[in-house]
């Protein structure tokens, strides 16, 4: 994308003041996205994003600045004008560059580019089939295609030169039941870190179904009652309450600030003892999945909670200064409009001994929340809210009905304590997480839990 | 290369490849942001950047590209994901490409000092929030978020029926947020304003009222549940607004995703509800003096005294419904495809301050933020259940602060229960959903929950 001599160039410019450490991180990406409504494609758009991004470091101060004229005049002109946000005068030795060859773990099979667009409509119609076809209630399916390939290249004034390929590919799938005035959604958007390859994993038709499913069983249900009890959350992407509540808080973004509940507290009990967490974006094919981050460092298995003890946190450059701390590969952003920061992969509780089955049984009066919608949190105070999209009542251990409308809110490190059940069905749901570098794909997971007491907000106020 | 240019070459490389109609949506913008924490930068982001968007007509259908590369490459590319997009496309919408409204509006978009405010004023001015709000109080223990920002920005539309286009935005905008600890307990206040006139803009007033705000949050507990009678404040309402907006557009009544289908002409909100879409507003983050589609703007009444008047159309979704287009076709960005979008929406201001609203409110909460909308409501049924705090108010004084509570109810009936309209209307910064601005609203009642029994 830029030659050695002008990254060489560019990189002496951003440290013509007073920076100790200057990076470029060069992008060309190709984007395919295509909308279908009710089994009529909508439209269709493919696009290509490229640009450069600047990120100079004074100790702990950083300037950012990206652009997408990538002439070499307004390469060096950016990088000075940059600079000059930074006191003090150049230090700089001669920079010697290290091409540094990636080992690539996740192997593309079918690159989006060399299918054509309407092999990709045929899945789309499978989707929309799967999901109109599940039940009469059905009244709307929109059925959303995606690919990118993201080509990066990485150069930093430590002699680093690297580059990868990142190849993603996802299904989404949104139903709306209809029942008289009322409509309820369901939604299921499966994604990998692969090629067209990711359809002899993911049927289509079961996508859609499993959307639809959701919506249906919704617009038959009651309204959830609100209060505190204990709630059972399921497996995939009921992972979302513990990356929400607090994944968030184990970003070095949050903790370097001291702002986060676990700052300062590793080696501490965070969760209970049945609680073991991870992140890890070295999965292979895993939609959070990546070789490098996006400062160039290998992504790794990292232990966050093992066992209810702080273990470590997710680390970049910048605040891995502030703390004193190595970098763990967890520096993302969205593409180079962002400056990197300290973001989740693949994040989830690991698995544990209990079968669903005993977890039901074991719970008298509760909520079983099967599929999550999304949620927030405020990592100040760890105070989070997020939506059941598919919840179930449970009463003297057995799942009675269907109930809507719940919320469940609390704080995400009250919530840890409280795991007292960890099934042993560990799996992954795919998101989109936003945040201060943006929106990128990220994984959360866990297997079924059960924590003793959360605040259900519902229609059904007072009980 | 320059836009014009680049726009000649991609029209003549479309009509040599077979493309019918073409369309060029340009948007090149040049941003600075400055965050200060422990009085120092602690980031400082510059940016310039932009990019070209192509629609075009292949055998009758339409394909979109964009490019942020305006080079010989992109001028192929486009051309070709174009075509290969439009050739996919089942949808027999009549899409028209404008030839250009009669005359624009002067709409006031772009303040020309500001462009001469240094970066270092931004600088400074992020210093002062943090500076101000950590010694505001002893109970400050840090300002998570002391932010300036400014960008300008520059829209260019041309197609091949004649029309072209272009208009200047520029706005700067401020970000203060303070952590307040005390005895354990750990809350946040914060405040955002949007800057045209860089001599207005103070910051240590806006590090105050944050410092105020965290402050007056703490000591919070939870209620019982049930049924209250609630002032949404501003802030809480034009959330509550924002996320509900999408009801409103043409696009999503054709399509069957808003339950108001069937209710123009009809009482849908009580009579002290007007909502308007208005362009005109100077400085404003939504005023514009074209849509996405090149068609001059207006101002729309959506709702007038609770009536649903009109739905915000695009040139697609007016000639379905045989009306003219409101002026609401968006482009987010070069990246999008045209939908629908606000421009600067809001409730029309009522005649009551904030604090005649709470004497109004006599025994009740008022809720002043609230949390999880992108996942505790929902944009098609209306329904939301959502985490909140704010204030418990007794004979019209505010007497302690709430939290832990989640408020839950239907958008659809909110807007029939709302009983007094305030004069405090505020518009929160620019994003997606348009320019969305609120009074504070007194509501009849929605449920809250909280804890059990009295």
């Amino acid at each position: 994308m830029l030659s050695e001599k002008l990254i060489a160039e560019v990189l002496h410019a951003a440290l013509s003041t007073g920076g100790d450490f200057a990076e470029i991180f060069a992008e060309d990406t190709y984007n395919t996205s295509i909308n279908m409504i009710n089994g009529i494609v909508e439209d269709g758009i493919q696009g290509r994003d490229h640009g450069v991004g600047i990120r100079i470091f004074q100790g702990v101060r950083s300037v950012y600045a990206y652009t997408n004229d990538l002439t070499p005049a307004n390469l060096i002109r950016v990088a000075k004008e940059a600079a000059a946000a930074l006191p003090g005068a150049s230090s700089v030795q001669t920079l010697v560059l290290n091409r540094c060859a990636v080992d690539n773990m996740h192997l593309i099979k079918i690159r989006p580019s060399d299918v054509p667009q309407a092999r990709k409509v045929e899945v789309m119609r499978e989707a929309h089939t799967g999901a109109q076809g599940y039940d009469q209630q059905i009244s709307q399916v929109t059925v959303r295609y995606l690919d990118t390939e993201q080509n990066i290249l990485i150069a930093n004034s430590e002699g680093l030169l690297t580059g990868d390929r990142r190849v993603r590919t996802r299904l989404a799938v949104q139903a709306i039941a209809t029942k008289g005035n009322e409509k309820q959604s369901g939604f299921y958007g499966p994604g990998r870190h692969m090629g067209f390859e990711m359809f002899d994993l993911i049927n289509p038709r079961e996508a859609g179904a499993r959307a639809a499913k959701i919506a249906v069983t919704m617009i038959n249900a009651d309204y959830a009652p609100s209060g505190r009890y204990p709630v059972v959350i399921h497996n995939e992407f009921g992972g979302v309450i513990f990356h929400e509540a607090c994944g968030h808080g184990l970003e070095a973004t949050s903790v370097a600030k001291g702002t986060s509940v676990f700052a300062g507290r590793i080696g501490e009990k965070v969760a209970s003892d049945v609680v073991t967490a991870v992140d890890d974006g070295s999965i292979p094919n895993a939609w959070g999945s990546q070789n490098i981050d996006d400062e160039g460092t290998p992504t790794r298995r990292n232990v966050l909670i093992e066992n209810g003890i702080l273990k470590g946190y997710m680390v970049d450059k910048l605040n891995g200064r502030r703390m004193g701390m190595e970098p763990t590969g967890n520096s993302r952003r969205q593409s180079y409009k962002f400056a990197p920061t300290s973001r989740m992969t693949n994040t989830f509780i690991e698995a544990g001994e209990s079968t669903v089955e005993e977890i039901i049984k074991n719970t008298e009066k509760g909520l079983f929340a099967k599929s999550m919608g999304g949620g927030s949190v405020n990592p100040a105070t760890g105070e989070f809210n997020f939506a059941v999209m598919e919840g179930y009542l449970i009463e003297n251990g057995e799942i009675v009905k269907p109930v809507r409308g719940a919320t469940l809110i609390g704080k995400g490190h009250e919530i840890l304590m409280k795991i007292d059940m960890v099934a042993n069905n560990l799996a992954r749901g795919q998101g989109m997480c936003g945040s201060i570098s943006g929106s990128i794909p990220a994984d959360v997971g866990q297997p079924t839990i059960r924590v003793s007491e959360i605040t259900v907000g519902g229609r059904e106020g007072g009980n | 290369m320059d836009i014009r240019k680049f726009k000649e070459l991609v029209f003549a490389a479309g009509r040599s490849a077979g493309l019918e109609e073409m369309e060029i949506y340009a948007a090149r913008t040049k941003e600075l942001e400055v965050r200060v924490y422990k009085s120092e930068v602690d980031n400082y982001n510059l940016s310039d950047e932009g990019g070209v968007g192509l629609r075009a007509r292949y055998a009758g259908k339409i394909g979109y590209a964009y490019t942020e590369a305006l080079d010989d490459q992109s001028v192929e590319y486009l051309v070709n994901a174009v075509k290969a997009n439009a050739q996919v496309i089942d949808s027999e919408d009549e899409i028209e490409f404008f030839a250009g409204s009669l005359s624009y509006p002067e709409v006031e978009t772009y303040y020309p000092e500001l462009d001469q405010v240094p970066a270092e004023e931004y600088i400074n001015a992020a210093l002062e929030f943090e500076r101000t709000a950590q010694s505001a109080d002893s109970r400050v223990d840090s300002v998570n978020w002391a932010l300036t920002g400014y960008f300008s920005s520059d829209v260019f539309i041309a197609n091949t029926e004649g029309l072209e286009q272009s208009f200047r935005q520029n706005l700067a905008y401020g970000f203060v947020s303070a952590v307040i600890r005390e005895n354990g307990q750990v809350k946040t206040g914060s405040k955002s304003k949007s800057i045209y006139d860089w001599a207005q803009f103070d910051p240590a007033a806006m590090a105050r009222e944050a410092v105020e705000e965290g402050l007056s949050l703490l000591n919070a507990e939870t209620v019982p549940s049930g049924n209250y009678r609630i002032i949404l404040r501003r802030d809480a309402a034009r959330s509550i607004l924002a996320t509900f907006s999408g009801v409103f557009s043409a696009e999503a009544v054709q399509k069957g995703l808003s339950l108001l289908g069937d209710k123009l002409g009809t009482q849908i909100a009580a009579e002290t509800v007007s909502l308007v879409d208005n362009p005109f507003v100077p400085h404003a983050g939504g005023s514009r003096p074209f849509d996405g589609e090149g068609v001059a703007v207006q101002k729309t009444d959506v709702i007038a005294k609770g009536q649903l008047n009109s739905f915000l159309h695009n040139l697609k979704t007016a000639k379905k419904q045989g009306v003219q287009s409101t002026g609401n076709a968006s482009r987010p960005s070069f990246k999008s495809t045209v939908g629908i979008a606000p421009t600067n929406f809001y409730i029309e201001p009522g005649e009551d301050s904030y604090n005649a609203l709470l004497t109004q409110l006599g025994d009740g909460l008022v809720i002043i933020d609230v949390q999880g909308l992108h996942s505790g409501a929902n944009p098609v049924s209306g329904d939301f259940s959502l985490g909140a705090y704010g204030y418990r108010v007794e004979n019209g004084k505010v007497v302690g602060a709430v939290d832990q509570i989640t408020i839950s109810g239907n958008f659809f009936t909110l807007l029939r229960d709302v009983e007094k309209v305030g004069s405090d209307l505020e518009f929160g910064l620019p994003g997606g959903a348009g320019n969305v601005g609120s009074p504070s609203l007194l509501i009849r009642g929605l449920s809250v929950a909280g804890r059990r029994g009295k």
